[in-house]
């Protein structure tokens, strides 16, 4: 009998330490994460220049006091539109090739087959990059840089080149001929330099 | 031959001995009971690892200046993973909260026409039970009973898309989706 009873108290032990055991468990919530990355490139664009080419025409005066020499030529304007760069510490930078005479290959006295000017590129930062040419009378030097403020962050614009003070180097006559000039715009880090 | 004789000896006196002990007891029976109890913890768990994807590239690279240098959904839209989970309780539920990809290099706010976020809808779906979130929402979404259930869950992306259509801002971007199992019963 004593045997039994002590049998009996053991499985009442047992019952309650399972019991005691359940009650401390709480359910278990678990969490698993999906990350996902990417990158985006730094990267400028400018938009294509419209127009794409500026023709001056005669560039001499045919008539009066300067007959032979730089005429009047009026300001030009070239848009770049959709410009952006897509991070910051960026930079336009211009150069400018001034108009020269391509044919003649010697420079009499008192002759010029040159056309210098300003070329200004505005609208990336609050104050413009701006060169001026400032090409021999033989063509010579004709390439200026220059390189505009730093815009300190991402940016989209719409850019004006403008082309102005048109000058002959001595007021010199200038050599009959065909003259080709040149401006070349970047936008990037550093001004692309 | 001596030793296997004592051998025998020894055998026949326990076996008499039980024999008579076992008739002592049939007259005064006594029963005792062992009762074994244990028990199963309500959990889920997740049986893979977490999961990393890489999306690359997420600005469209060419075309017109309207969508150059935009979000491109295409790298997002449509991918999917699986997570591998268990959960052993009826009630059991599953939830999503998604976390939108963000420029971690460029964390202040984006200048007018740029965008450094990235916002999209997560899906997770077990057995045909599925779990919404989208990252424009700081919270979770609801819970989805799953039940009891061991085997893949598959987490979806759709519908991104940054929060101004502009230009995504240069540097790394990152976001992630939390998928969590609550047992019950």
């Amino acid at each position: 009998m004593r045997h039994s009873l002590s049998i009996a108290a053991l499985t009442l032990s047992l019952a309650f330490a399972a019991t005691q055991a359940v009650a401390s468990v709480s359910p278990v919530t678990t969490t698993q994460s999906v990350t996902v990355n990417g990158s985006v490139a730094e990267v400028c664009v400018l938009g294509s220049p419209n127009p794409p080419s500026i023709d001056l025409g005669q560039m001499a005066a045919t008539s009066g006091e300067r007959v032979g020499k730089l005429g009047t030529i009026s300001d030009h304007s070239v848009n770049l539109p959709d410009a952006f760069c897509n991070y910051p510490g960026t930079q336009i930078s211009v150069a400018a090739t001034a108009l020269v005479e391509q044919d003649e290959s010697t420079t009499p006295s008192g002759f010029s087959k040159a056309v210098n000017f300003t070329a200004n590129v505005s609208g990336w930062t609050s104050s413009a990059a701006s060169v001026t040419t400032a090409a021999a009378a033989d063509g010579s030097n004709a390439t200026s840089h220059s390189a505009g403020a730093e815009e300190n962050a991402p940016q989209t614009a719409n850019l004006t080149l403008t082309l102005t003070n048109f000058t002959a180097p001595g007021d010199g006559v200038l050599v009959a001929g065909s003259y080709n000039g040149l401006v070349t715009i970047t936008l990037g880090p550093d001004g692309g330099n | 031959m001596k030793r296997n004789i004592l051998l025998t000896a020894g055998v026949l006196a326990l076996g008499l001995f039980s024999a008579e002990a076992a008739v002592a007891q049939s007259s005064n029976t006594s029963t005792g009971s062992v009762t074994v109890n244990g028990f199963v913890a309500l959990r889920c768990s997740f049986t893979s690892e977490n999961v990393v994807l890489n999306i690359g590239e997420m600005a469209i690279q060419s075309g017109s200046s309207s969508t150059l240098g935009a979000y491109d959904h295409t790298k997002l839209d449509g991918l999917s993973t699986q997570l591998d989970g268990l959960c052993n309780g009826a009630g059991s539920t599953m939830t999503v909260q998604a976390f939108p990809m963000l420029n971690t290099a460029f964390t202040s706010a984006p200048p007018s026409g740029f965008d450094n976020r990235v916002d999209y809808t997560a899906t997770a779906t077990e057995n045909s039970v599925s779990a919404t979130a989208t990252s424009t929402s700081a919270t979770p979404g609801a819970p989805v009973t799953v039940g009891d259930f061991s085997n893949a869950i598959t987490v979806n992306f759709s519908n991104s898309a940054t929060p101004g259509g502009g230009k995504m801002v240069a540097g790394p971007y990152t976001g992630s989706v939390n998928v969590t199992l609550t047992p019950s019963t």
